[in-house]
């Protein structure tokens, strides 16, 4: 910045409503000042003038200097400082800076981030005690379903094993319609075996944790339909499977999925003399889907919603035995994966069943 | 006669058990405690068996995991604990499937575990494979103070 004598930057700085002065670099005399300096400092040009420019730091509040801003609520003042040219001597250009309004929104920004702060202590905090609170419920859960494990089968082992007592014991003595009575309590006892099985699963489906590794679709499938084949010899069943499937995913837990399924679809064709199934991938979700698709008795659409919630079942226990847990083992094995799982039939036309494992 | 000790705190398990050995055509006789205290104390003849030989162990010992006051992982771990019992054949006999229960038992040194099966003739058909492989076809370890 160059300012000399006749400059029109004189004008300028003489009516600029910002306190400004020159003072000479080597002997700290003032060497000019503005109207706007004189009204802020409070005294006349010659006063002014005969200060020696090292004093004129004091009467405005300068933060630099240490004032604690936050504990002042009055006017703030900064002064600035460049070294400029006044007709060829080494001069200082001081102006000064209200900066009361900054001082205040930065003030303001400070509060605002000491409340952040605290908030995210509390959030954390917060966070703690439901974390701590969840672990309670979750290992009160593990000690119910441990117990349901160990207690609940204990009095089905009497039931079940007294009734072939009986049987044993009674021997020729039991009617026929006897005999068949206790048939229909170890039938019974061992029904409810099954579903607290399944039950289990389900638990522990919830409680494990997912591990990712590269599983093979296709192979788990056609092994899964060689157990079921083995199961019942008697049966055809036609089935595809398509091959090179993989995804991402916890194996125990999708073999699970798959057993599901497959059981399932074995299990509602029984009635088809042709019967098929068929597992194969589809693109869906920007992603893959895989899917189950078979040709049995099918389900009526208006209760697909109804498939995936536990203990719901849409066919008649005689008919198609089963407790009513394996698809809610389904759906939550997918949503663990991120993934979705959903149904599309008609009743007397097959089921397809599509499952994604990756959200 | 080979000896087994059946530790079961369930009264229609144990009629149950003793029934499957009774069908079976194994030679044995079957003691039973009721919990996992009777258990050490039968085994390290202590307590309310310190009238007992120590070193008369049976053959085989069916253990439950769910007992009253000492648990069933615990009266294992003691006795793999002991010399005397270190290397006893115990078989652990249980209702639980738990993949943490079957982890226990085997890194605390069971030779076996088998879950009860509810079906009677499924469960007594366990119970003779479990004496026959453990009584005849397994050959025992030495007795400790012997080899």
């Amino acid at each position: 910045m160059i300012v000399t004598g006749d400059d029109p930057f004189r004008a300028v700085f003489a009516s600029h409503p910002l306190p400004m002065w020159l003072y000479d670099r080597e002997t700290s005399t003032i060497l000019d000042v503005n109207d706007a300096a004189l009204a802020h400092y409070g005294c006349s040009r010659e006063e002014f003038l005969r200060k020696n420019a090292a004093s004129l730091a004091l009467p405005a509040v300068d933060r630099r200097h240490g004032t604690d801003a936050s504990t002042n609520d009055g006017p703030e003042f900064e002064l600035m400082s460049h070294p400029v040219d006044f007709d060829g001597r080494p001069a200082v250009f001081v102006s000064v800076r209200d900066v009361t309004a900054l001082r205040r929104v930065e003030h303001a920004l400070a509060r605002a981030e000491r409340d952040r702060r605290r908030m995210t202590v509390e959030f954390e905090e917060h966070v703690r005690e439901r974390t701590v609170q969840l672990q309670a419920a979750v290992s009160e859960l593990e000690a119910f379903s441990y117990s349901v494990s160990h207690d609940l089968r204990a009095p089905l082992r009497s039931i079940a094993g007294f009734s072939q007592a009986l049987i044993e014991d009674a021997g020729d003595a039991l009617s026929a319609d006897a005999y068949d009575d206790i048939s229909r309590i170890v039938a019974a006892a061992q029904r409810m075996d099954h579903l607290i099985n399944d039950l289990l699963t389900l638990s522990m489906v919830s409680r494990s944790g997912i591990t990712r590794e590269p599983v093979d679709i296709s192979d788990l499938a056609n092994r899964i339909l060689a157990e079921l084949g083995d199961l019942s010899l008697t049966r055809a069943v036609g089935m595809r499977v398509q091959p090179g499937m993989v995804a991402q995913c916890d194996p125990r837990l999708v073999r699970v999925v798959l057993e599901n399924l497959l059981t399932n679809a074995w299990k509602f064709t029984s009635r088809r003399e042709q019967a098929w199934i068929e597992v194969g991938e589809i693109s869906r979700d920007g992603g893959t889907a895989f899917f189950v698709r078979d040709n049995g008795v099918g389900f009526d659409p208006t209760f697909a919603d109804k498939l995936f919630g536990p203990f719901q079942r849409l066919h008649d226990a005689s008919e198609f035995p089963g407790t009513g847990i394996g698809l809610a083992t389904v759906r939550r094995i997918v949503q663990r994966h991120g993934g979705r799982v959903w149904a599309e039939s008609r009743l007397g036309q097959g089921a397809c069943f599509y499952f994604t494992l990756q959200s | 006669m080979y000896q087994i000790l059946l530790v079961e705190d369930n009264a229609d398990d144990v009629e149950l058990t003793l029934r499957a050995f009774r069908k079976s055509d194994l030679l044995n006789t079957v003691t039973v405690v009721r919990d996992g205290v009777e258990a050490l104390d039968y085994l390290l003849a202590t307590g309310e068996y310190a009238e007992r030989d120590a070193n008369a162990l049976p053959d085989l010992v069916l253990l439950d995991i769910k007992l009253p006051r000492v648990d069933g992982l615990q009266v294992l771990e003691r006795l793999r604990a002991n010399p005397r019992t270190r290397l006893l054949p115990v078989v652990v006999l249980t209702s639980s499937a738990e993949p943490r229960d079957l982890l226990t038992c085997y890194s605390l040194g069971a030779n076996s575990y088998v879950r009860k099966p509810i079906d009677f003739k499924q469960f007594s058909r366990a119970l003779q494979q479990i004496g026959s492989y453990w009584l005849q076809t397994n050959q025992a370890p030495p007795i400790p103070g012997t080899a």
